[in-house]
């Protein structure tokens, strides 16, 4: 009998207890509306868990989020998309450039004997007007003395394959200059002539080398250089969350953390062109670039300050002690090693308070902020990663921003609980075609099935809406974007023309066939994308009806990445690009960038594009680069690599209680910058008890 | 006894042994590469991806990767691709977390299987027996996300309170008692998702287990000899009834992991089976290969466990 | 028994077959009848699907109509479509999905490849179990070296169940390229464990029975007596086995989808159905509900007739 009633009363007793604890917890309506501290509070809830808290390191979004937070960069962009000074108030843009000295070598007039009587001559051109440098570019010419270097030059077949040399370098002439100018070396063509340059023969300066590495040595030692010069003037008074002071030698510190190569950082590439940077003080800084690089203040407007005293190699030993590793840990500790990236400093608005992995990271707000601190006491970055509980989490009030698929934003639009925040975003979805593939090596055929595409109606019901149609390269949202190129229009029969005129014939079984063979390929995508997989089915649909033959197919994202994108084995894909406002697509569309592993994976090769990207790269003059990337754009929405679909909205829901305040105090409703980025004021928002009304 | 229980031991390490060897080789040979190196990102170069590459020495051949694994892991010194931070105290906090979870959910499947089931043995062909049974039916036969959604969405329309995650967001200021029961609510909702199947499965195994005893002849002496038939089922029949169910203990752990996955997916509960998951989707070869081999440590080791207790319980085995 | 002219006792001409006798007593489960009706039922609608949405196309799953997107079931077709793309009768039984598809059509294109996952899966668990088992019960002792076979086919059932299950699934999916055969192959190769144990443990008893003592001393080849002496009689724990395997791959399958790595379009299946359409529970609820429930359905039946046939073969359970 005893066990009888243990066993039914254990149960009871079990359920019992779990179920009381129900009437402990706060309902929805009791969070909200008992609890002011939680107006202080902003709640988002996020797929994914940030990995890497380090603003050299980290490559995800998420941890993208919390570092923006946690660290400052040198400038940034202000709401209308000029450049604004944050941990830097003051930056200057020079350039030295130097000129190599070829004895010997035959001018316009004459033959170069040394570098005095060149200079000389340059001073005279220069006052005569023969050479147009304006008084205000140059401001000094010096002359460097030949010098001694050891030189490690590479075989330009294998750059594994190195060789030291010794060469005796000519001297050279140093041009001071006021601002970047590209084009200074050709300003001196009356003076050098027209091919100073191909003169340069070094075989006097060293031993003889096989050819292989002439490559090498000539780009180590051109004949003209540019060094363009930044020099920063950093803000007094700042301080990292742990108090120290922020100065020069953390910026530098910064740079060295990218470059290391046993930190792995992926910014290396935008931080490569530095040949150095030199510490003038404790708040000034100079750094020096080997050659013309554009996208080099935009790199810096990127990049969060670490901080040096946490991060040295003496707090990294003092980490390894306090973590008592073995030799081996030892010597292969690094940055990527510390528990810095979870636990980061920085100077931002937020400092960080707790990180529960995969649960959630809390942050609170830095008082002594240099810029103020932000209205909010603290930020809650919850990981929710299955979509329906996302959404069921904030429609009661745990999460405070959602971002609803397209066609959930009509509901949310209709309904007064919420508001809903709709800004363009810089990216686009596309079709790549495999250039390489001779079934789409023509550009017409890429056209074609671009024509054969409703994308409007894409838009309309795939998005509801929630995007609009682009046709190019570049992001609607910047100035790159040529307004004026025409979209490929929606027309099935002028599809089949086009085809029809390069061979291809419907078939008995209503297939179009060239040669014997169908037109017939895989298109393919990742899976956890609903909308990509519905453009497959879409797209299957359409080229259906005018005979071509597409077979989808849906592979997990690392697969994808690994057997199709990367090796450039597929027929086309469907994927997506989330740009930055940049005028470099270099890594994008350039020609040499089609190897394995790179990010012109469809092959796209025209050397006139080629040419534009180079020049964007050096062109420095704003008004001159934005001509010649609406230049690109035009050219690569001719050539079709590929079907440029839609650039989606943003939407964000927020409960109408938030609302931002202005400088004077007064509210106003939540805005965008102008770049689309609703966060961008974050640190302004303010949560009412009340929903106000404007 | 002595004898049996050292070659149960051994053999179960040559199976352990045995496991870590599938499952390296599995993970090894398929396709994909570890989610650092994603070139979607635009700031990857291809050096950086051989970099990467190098470092977490993917180009050594397969058996010199297995032992730098399993000096890596003994040394405590595994590092998970993902953020380069040491393994086995992820997992373990991980671990930690779920453990609320397991242990709930056992409870709960244990103590309310056997009075279900015992109690439509003895009242078999009942309305409570064909009533239970058709609910255990149900409950197996609905797919667990799909019950776990309609669940949430109920408690939360009904009730208006949260059930997603370990806690409740904006209650640190709460006192002690308030956010132990509200970590305890949170518990409830899982774990109970995470108990269906195997309530339904148990109740039935005890429901016929028993009807197996109950049939034996000494019941029915019993049952002649004019003994209270309670003491009869619950003194006599039960306590036979119950060594195929010590085995059974020790199987149940890998299912719990196993279930874990898609509720604390939903549930968004920071646990285990979150962490093998996207662990999984980003070929962090470490972490999932760790986690599989604790997870076969454990059913081993509770397996053991279970003999040694059948062993005690059995005299059969003891004299064998 | 003692013909005494009485009606009660009578002498029996000749024994019950086993299998008439499992028969009657499944006729009289009705719970397992109805799962046997149900099934029978579904078989067809899935022959039918499969004839009417591949081969003689009455009902297209694929069209896509994106003016009709969302439609409630039993709404009707909307004027603007071109009249190949109306469905039947102009009227959408169960509704249509995010891209205008019929929910009738790729509910009827679905059954057919749910229930073939099942049955090529599992007809997959008992090949391999089967085989594996039968030579472990059989050829035990034979002796490679140290160990025996029995040992080595068993050590390896073993390790395999260490490792959890659905995890196992998990980590082997998520690393192959992802089509319907991969799927069936991986849950078939991780369910034959059970299937060994069983066949191994008949084969050991049924070794010592007089047939096939008799008809290994008669010299009949091993072949021959495993599979036409042997196996009928150990297949009984088999099909159960078997029916309530089927039942957990379907669920296996839509637990897949819903982490996203079940079968791909264009192939359309319960599971993915329900998977995708979990995201529309405020929107659209009927793309969650009608194959959450026609799944339940599914796999309830074959759950009442697996348990059936399982009590019904059990004659421990009977009442005396």
């Amino acid at each position: 009998m005893r066990i009888k009633t243990l066993l039914v009363f254990t149960p009871i007793l079990l359920v019992g207890l779990l179920v009381q604890a129900y009437f402990w917890v706060p309902t929805y309506e009791d969070q909200i509306a008992g609890d002011a501290q939680r107006l202080r509070k902003f709640v988002e809830a996020s797929i994914g868990d940030a990995k890497l808290l380090n603003p050299a390191l980290h490559a995800d979004s998420a941890s993208g989020k919390i570092v923006d937070k946690v660290f400052d960069t040198l400038l940034d962009l202000d709401e209308n998309l000029q450049l604004r000074g944050r941990l830097a108030t003051h930056w200057q843009l020079t350039e030295t450039a130097y000129l190599q000295i070829l004895p010997g070598a035959s001018l316009a007039r004459g033959v170069l004997s040394d570098a005095p009587t060149l200079v000389a001559a340059l001073r005279g051109a220069m006052d005569d007007g023969t050479i147009d440098v304006p008084p205000d570019l140059l401001t000094d010419i010096q002359i460097l003395p030949a010098r001694t270097l050891n030189l490690v030059v590479s075989d330009a077949a294998d750059s594994e394959v190195q060789e030291q040399l010794l060469v005796n370098a000519p001297p050279r002439l140093q041009f001071t200059l006021r601002r970047v100018d590209q084009t200074f070396f050709s300003r001196l063509r009356p003076v050098l002539g027209d091919n100073y340059q191909q003169q340069a023969d070094s075989s006097d300066w060293h031993r003889p080398v096989p050819d292989a590495f002439l490559q090498s040595l000539r780009a180590q030692l051109p004949v003209f250089e540019h060094n363009p010069e930044i020099e920063f003037e950093l803000r007094r008074g700042v301080r990292f969350h742990d108090g120290h002071l922020f100065d020069a030698g953390d910026v530098k510190f910064t740079y060295e953390a990218i470059m290391n190569p046993r930190n792995l950082s992926p910014r290396t590439s935008d931080f490569e062109p530095i040949k150095s940077i030199t510490t003038l003080g404790s708040h000034k800084l100079r750094v020096v670039y080997k050659r013309l690089f554009s996208p080099a203040v935009m790199a810096w407007a990127a990049m969060g300050i670490l901080p040096e005293h946490l991060l040295n190699d003496a707090a990294l030993v003092q980490e390894m002690d306090a973590r008592d590793l073995a030799e081996t840990a030892r010597a292969a500790f690094g940055l990527r090693d510390s528990q810095f990236n979870r636990k980061p400093v920085g100077t931002g608005p937020f400092r960080f308070a707790a990180w529960q992995s995969d649960e959630m990271v809390h942050l609170r707000r830095f008082d002594d902020y240099w810029d103020g601190p932000p209205i909010y006491h603290e930020y809650f970055f919850r990981i929710i990663p299955d979509t329906l509980t996302r959404e069921v989490e904030f429609r009661t009030g745990a999460a405070d921003s959602y971002n609803p698929e397209p066609y959930q934003v009509a509901r949310y639009r209709d309904d007064d609980r919420y508001r809903v925040y709709s800004s363009p975003s810089s990216g686009y979805t596309y079709i790549g075609y495999n250039n390489r593939r001779p079934l789409f090596s023509n550009p017409r055929v890429r056209r074609a099935l671009g024509m054969a595409l409703n994308i409007d109606e894409i838009i309309k019901y795939v998005l509801y809406g929630e995007g609009e149609r682009t046709t190019g390269p570049y992001p609607k949202t910047s100035n790159f974007y040529a307004t004026q190129t025409a979209a490929v229009p929606y027309d099935p029969e002028g599809a089949l023309r086009l085809l029809r005129e390069l061979g291809w014939v419907r078939n008995a079984d209503g297939w179009l066939e060239k040669d014997g063979q169908i037109f017939e390929f895989n298109l393919i995508t990742n899976n956890g994308n609903q909308k990509r997989r519905n453009i497959l089915s879409i797209a299957q649909d359409a080229w259906k009806r005018i005979g071509v033959k597409c077979n989808t197919q849906v592979f997990e994202w690392a697969v994808f990445l690994q057997d199709f994108v990367n090796p450039g084995d597929f027929d086309a894909v469907v994927l997506g690009w989330q740009l930055g406002i940049d005028a470099d697509l270099f890594q994008l569309w350039h020609s040499s960038q089609t190897g394995a592993n790179q990010l012109n994976f469809v092959g796209y090769v025209n050397p006139r594009a080629d040419r534009l990207m180079e020049d964007i790269r050096r062109e420095y003059d704003p008004q001159r680069q934005t001509a010649l990337a609406q230049q690109l754009h035009q050219l690569v929405a001719e050539d079709q690599p590929y079907t440029f679909l839609y650039a989606p909205r943003k939407n964000e829901v927020l409960d109408p209680k938030i609302v931002m305040v202005a400088d004077d105090g007064r509210l106003e409703p939540l805005r965008a910058d102008r770049r689309g980025e609703l966060y961008y004021f974050f640190s302004r928002w303010r949560k009412l008890a009340h929903t106000p009304q404007f | 006894m002595g004898a049996y229980l050292l070659r149960n031991l051994c053999q179960r390490l040559v199976l352990l042994i045995i496991v870590s060897f599938l499952v390296h080789a599995l993970v090894h040979l398929a396709p994909g590469e570890p989610a650092e190196v994603d070139p979607n990102n635009p700031r990857f170069k291809p050096e950086d991806v051989a970099k990467i590459r190098a470092a977490f020495h993917l180009d050594e051949p397969l058996h010199v990767q297995y032992a730098l694994w399993i000096r890596d892991l003994l040394n405590g010194e595994l590092k998970s691709f993902k953020d380069g931070q040491p393994v086995l105290p992820k997992i373990w906090e991980r671990f930690l977390n779920s453990l609320p979870l397991f242990v709930c959910a056992t409870l709960i499947v244990w103590t309310l299987s056997f009075p279900t089931g015992i109690h439509a043995a003895v009242r078999r062909g009942s309305n409570y027996d064909r009533t239970t049974t058709f609910i255990a039916y149900a409950l197996i036969s609905v797919p667990g996300f799909f019950l776990s959604y309609l669940v949430i969405l109920w408690v939360v329309n009904t009730f208006g309170v949260p059930v997603i995650g370990m806690r409740t967001f904006g209650a640190e200021n709460a006192s002690l008692w308030f956010r132990s029961m509200d970590s305890l609510w949170h518990l409830v909702v899982p774990s109970l998702m995470l108990a269906v199947a195997g309530v339904a499965i148990l109740s039935r195994y005890v429901r016929s287990q028993m009807l197996e005893v109950i049939g034996q002849d000494y019941v029915r002496t019993a049952r002649a000899k004019g003994l209270d038939s309670d003491a009869v089922i619950y003194s006599h029949a039960l306590r036979n009834a119950l060594l195929p169910f010590v085995t059974m203990f020790g199987l149940m752990l890998p299912e719990l992991i196993s279930g874990a996955v898609i509720i604390e997916q939903i549930f968004a509960w920071p646990g285990i089976g979150r962490l093998s998951f996207d662990a999984i989707l980003a070929r962090d070869y470490p972490v999932v290969l760790t986690v599989t081999l604790i997870a076969a440590v454990i059913t081993l080791a509770g397996t053991f466990l279970s003999d040694i207790l059948y062993a005690v319980v059995d005299p059969r085995i003891r004299l064998s | 028994m003692v013909a005494d002219g009485s009606r009660k006792t009578r002498l029996t001409a000749h024994a019950e077959s086993p299998w008439r006798l499992f028969w009657q007593l499944l006729r009289r489960d009705r719970l397992a009848m109805t799962g046997l009706v149900v099934l029978l039922a579904l078989a067809f609608i899935a022959v039918a699907g499969k004839a009417t949405t591949e081969w003689w196309v009455v009902f297209d799953p694929t069209t896509v109509r994106l003016v009709d997107k969302f439609r409630a079931p039993l709404s009707e077709a909307s004027a603007l479509l071109p009249k190949s793309d109306r469905p039947l009768s102009g009227v959408y039984l169960l509704g249509t999905d995010e891209l205008g598809r019929d929910v009738f059509a790729r509910m009827l294109q679905g059954a057919f490849v749910s229930m073939s996952i099942g049955f090529v899966a599992v007809g997959i668990a008992i090949a391999v179990g089967i085989v594996l088992g039968g030579i472990a019960g059989y050829y035990g002792e034979v002796r490679f070296g140290p160990l025996t076979v029995d040992t080595l086919i068993m050590r390896f059932t073993d390790a395999m169940l260490c490792i959890p299950i659905f995890f196992l699934i998990l980590v082997v999916v998520a690393l192959l390229p992802a089509s319907i055969y991969n799927i069936m192959i991986v849950i078939g190769l991780t369910r034959w464990m059970g299937i060994t144990r069983f066949v191994r443990a008949e084969f050991l008893s049924l070794r010592e029975q007089d047939f096939v003592v008799a008809a290994r001393a008669l010299g009949l080849p091993a072949r021959r007596i495993i599979f036409w002496h042997m196996m009928p009689n150990a297949m009984a724990p088999v099909l159960v086995t078997a029916t309530i395997g089927v039942a957990t791959a379907i669920l296996t399958e839509s637990a897949l989808s819903f982490l996203g790595f079940g079968v791909q379009p264009p192939f359309a299946t319960w599971g993915n159905i329900l998977a995708d359409g979990k995201n529309f529970i405020f929107d659209a609820p009927w793309l969650f509900f009608i194959p959450g429930l026609a799944i339940f359905i599914i796999v309830l039946a074959f759950n009442l007739l697996g348990e059936g046939m399982r009590e019904a073969l059990n004659p421990k359970l009977q009442r005396r």
